[in-house]
């Protein structure tokens, strides 16, 4: 009776505290077996914090164990914990980015030959991989916005002398960069309707991405009205460079993104080339006038153009495809 | 009018001091109790069949609560859930609620009336059968012999019976979202594991601890105090289930505003 | 080996019980304190073990002051003192013999064997030989008082306190029990304080008699000055004549014990 009662708390006891502990252990997402232990050092790593997922392939390897200012100032050092047997490649670097547009931020492993156009920070340490952190959506639109500053600015400053052919294609291009940004703007806009509630900051960044780009457009049409009457001339240098920017966009955005994210990245670099570009031309580099005077720039504009439109009519055709937002 | 005034002041003085006087016994018991846990020959013997008593018996009930609790919260989270939220929620709701709410504080309330209740007509018999007397005139410390081993029992059981009940909770509610909800074993889990953090089992643990000491502690200071034979103890059992279930609730939001 | 109530006072809220009691027991004697139910006799009972304490006067038992001693020196003082429960008081989850060994426990150096075998003589001296496993809901009222008189006197007691102790209980079994009460004394020379408003067990077991009257002793004396008495409270409560007893204008009303005086 005594033994049957004994037996029976140790049973109870057991079963609770069992239920206690394994449960949690699971909750938490199993057993964390032997992790490897790596570290990547990065400009600065946006909203990332330790538990933040590691993904490699888009397989989640391991977490974020801790993220920390490194002792000269300079960086910021992630330490992360993944998978022991995971095979690295051999250029490997870490992308810091949103997991999902509200979610948390993740850390994904990645080769960076494929990513060149990123700005990854080498540290002067063996064993630290490079990192970047990719910009979220406020950080794109406040480019698009300083972009936009910069070409008014640039406008008023230099009278440039164009062939009336030249600055017509021109116009032409500029105003369908315009209406491709509207479309995307619109598309998010579209997505994000579906969570409002619970994104105004995407209803917001959209918006703001659609007021850039109209005030984009006001700009150019300024430009426009400038070269109505004005005599083109001069040659360009870096054309074909900004071309190729343009038409990376779209490549990429056609062939191998499959979601918002990354093409937003992509939007961020040329961006972020154009502005460079528009700074130096602002600083006295001359080069503008033979920008905007050459030919090519109007054609391979035209023929950028024409591939953005078929990708904004893909994505919204099949806007799941490129829009896959989780919200969480 | 003066008189009805006078009425009115002697009633809100009469209560003040009866009750600063419960307090102060309830303060005194508290400190006699503490005092007696040194009596450690006279209520270690007792502890393990008051953890069986208070622990173990209350299981099945405790499981039936907390299954429909499951099952409930489980339908009611996707009724709630609907359009936007993803239907993964449920399994957040559902583990969340039971684990930091539902599963300790409905178990507490139960326990309340099972064991709370029982201790009190317990006591509250030994007292006016003069059992409370007798102890003492065999030079045993009644706080040591009655008080010491039901309220340690408590506050081991409480936890015990509590994780018990989160689990059966989360299981219920896991099984009625497959079942009749259409949901996935992944998509569920996923719920379950989005916010989870260690702590909060931590928290139910801490919070099912004070729920025993208070259901035990309520329980003994009603049952001493019993007066006037089987009306009293029934009376005890009574009160003891409405304080302890107040107390329950107070300390609940008590943790909640000091721990999370 | 004495006991000495002096000048002891207790009220209940605004009820006084006691107004100023005293009385001695002297080493070996067995006294009975009289009255009615609800006057104040369990609770005089209660002071001499401690378990209330007086608003004034003072509680002497084998020479010590008990409203004096911490807890301590109480469960010292009732280790010598052995208290028979108006209704028995034995613990309803445990077994006669449990209940019986209860005491014995708690003395340094008994072991099991000597605890069972103390337990049974005890059984077998209030005649209740080989009824040690069964539960007290199981016994008859005058088999749990003779349990309960087992309980009181296993620790070998110096005093034993009777509580009503045959009350309520058949002419036979009375007079069993009053038997019992007379072999504790002369057999282990224990002193008895009686407390029972059954004048027929008084007058067979106590070397005197004291009436508790109004919170204060009445009457003291042997059984045979008591019977010659011409006062006629005493007498009124000896003969059951209420109205002599109600006589002198004292009223019954308000002198209940309260909810302490739960033999009343």
């Amino acid at each position: 009776m005594e033994r049957r009662r004994e037996a029976l708390v140790g049973l109870v006891v057991m079963l609770g505290v069992a239920v206690g502990v394994v449960g949690t252990i699971w909750l938490q997402g199993g057993l964390r077996r032997d992790m490897r232990e790596l570290r990547a050092a990065s400009q600065n790593v946006g909203q990332l914090v330790a538990g933040a997922a590691v993904r490699f392939r888009g397989v989640s390897v391991g977490h974020v164990d801790a993220v920390n200012v490194a002792p000269d100032g300079e960086a910021v050092l992630v330490h992360l914990s993944v998978e022991p047997d995971l095979v690295l490649p051999a250029d490997a670097a870490v992308l810091l980015a949103p997991e999902s547009m509200f979610g948390d931020w993740q850390a994904e492993i990645l080769s960076r030959a494929d990513f060149e156009l990123f700005s990854f920070l080498d540290y002067p340490e063996e064993g630290v991989l490079p990192a970047a952190a990719l910009p979220d959506f406020s950080r794109l639109t406040a480019t698009a916005d300083q972009i936009a500053r910069r070409l008014t600015t640039i406008s008023e400053r230099f009278e440039v002398a164009f062939t009336e052919e030249t600055a017509l294609n021109l116009k032409n291009a500029i105003d369908n960069i315009g209406a491709v940004s509207d479309g995307l703007s619109e598309i998010i806009t579209q997505q994000a309707a579906r969570f409002e509630d619970l994104s105004e900051g995407v209803n917001a960044s959209a918006a703001e991405l659609g007021a850039a780009a109209r005030q984009a457009r006001l700009s150019f049409e300024r430009v426009d009205s400038i070269i109505a009457n004005t005599q083109v001339e001069g040659m360009l240098g870096d054309a074909g460079a900004t071309m190729s920017n343009l038409r990376e966009l779209t490549e990429s955005m056609n062939a191998s993104l499959g979601d918002l994210r990354s093409a937003a990245q992509r939007a961020d670099t040329t961006f972020a080339r154009l502005d460079e570009l528009l700074a130096a031309a602002e600083s006295g580099d001359g080069s503008l006038g033979r920008l905007l005077g050459d030919p090519t720039l109007a054609e391979g504009a035209t023929e950028a153009v024409q591939e953005l439109r078929a990708l904004l009519a893909d994505i919204q055709e099949n806007p799941r495809r490129y829009l896959s937002f989780s919200i969480f | 009018m003066t008189n009805w005034l006078l009425g009115a002041f002697a009633f809100v003085g009469n209560r003040t001091v009866s009750g600063l006087q419960g307090m102060g016994r309830a303060w005194g018991l508290f400190l006699g109790a503490t005092a007696s846990i040194r009596n450690v020959d006279v209520w270690l013997p007792h502890l393990l069949p008051q953890m069986a008593r208070v622990g173990v018996a209350s299981v099945p009930i405790a499981l039936f609560i907390a299954t429909f609790t499951g099952i409930v919260m489980s339908l009611q989270a996707s009724y709630t859930l609907t359009g936007a939220i993803p239907v993964y929620f449920v399994g957040t709701l559902v583990g969340k609620t039971m684990i930091l709410e539902l599963g300790p504080v409905l178990t507490a309330l139960t326990l309340a009336g099972r064991v709370g209740a029982n201790i009190s007509a317990e006591l509250g018999t030994m007292r006016v059968t003069e059992q409370v007397d007798a102890l003492e005139t065999l030079a045993y410390d009644p706080l040591a012999y009655l008080v010491v081993p039901r309220v340690f029992a408590a506050v081991f059981m409480f936890p015990i019976v509590v994780l018990l009940a989160i689990g059966i909770g989360i299981a219920s509610g896991w099984f009625t979202a497959l079942q009749l909800l259409d949901m996935s074993s992944p998509e569920f889990v996923k719920g379950l594991r989005l916010f989870f953090e260690p702590w909060d089992v931590w928290f139910a643990v801490i919070k099912s601890v004070s729920f025993g000491a208070v259901v035990t502690g309520v329980g003994c200071y009603f049952g001493l105090q019993t007066e006037r034979g089987a009306e009293g103890v029934g009376r005890s059992a009574t009160r003891t289930v409405v304080v302890a279930s107040m107390l329950i609730l107070c300390l609940d939001a008590f943790w909640a505003t000091v721990l999370l | 080996m004495s006991i000495y109530l002096t000048e002891v006072r207790k009220a209940f809220g605004p009820k006084e019980v006691l107004k100023g009691f005293s009385m001695s027991i002297e080493d070996g004697e067995t006294a009975a304190i009289v009255g009615p139910s609800g006057i104040g006799k369990s609770v005089l009972l209660k002071h001499v073990v401690g378990l209330l304490r007086p608003d004034a006067g003072s509680v002497v038992v084998d020479g010590v002051s008990v409203p004096e001693l911490d807890r301590k020196g109480l469960h010292r003082l009732r280790r010598r003192i052995g208290y028979v429960f108006q209704f028995a008081a034995l613990f309803d989850s445990m077994s006669i013999a449990e209940n019986v060994g209860m005491g014995l426990r708690r003395i340094p150096g008994w072991d099991r064997r000597r605890i069972e075998d103390r337990v049974e003589d005890c059984l077998s001296l209030v005649e209740l030989a080989g009824m040690g496993d069964r539960y007290p809901a199981e016994l008859s009222g005058g088999q749990r008082k003779r349990a309960g008189l087992a309980r009181a006197i296993a620790p070998e007691p110096k005093f034993l306190l009777y509580d009503e102790p045959t009350t309520g209980l058949d002419p036979v079994t009375t007079s069993a029990i009053d038997r019992l009460i007379l072999r504790m004394r002369d057999e282990l020379g224990v002193t008895g304080l009686v407390v029972t408003h059954d004048m027929t067990s008084a007058f067979r077991v106590a070397d005197r008699i004291t009436l508790l009257h109004d919170g204060r002793a009445r009457f003291s004396g042997t059984p045979a000055e008591v019977k010659a008495a011409s006062d006629p409270v005493l007498k009124g409560f000896v003969e059951g004549d209420p109205d002599l007893y109600y006589r002198d204008g004292w009223r019954r009303e308000g002198m209940h014990a309260g909810g302490q005086d739960h033999g009343a």
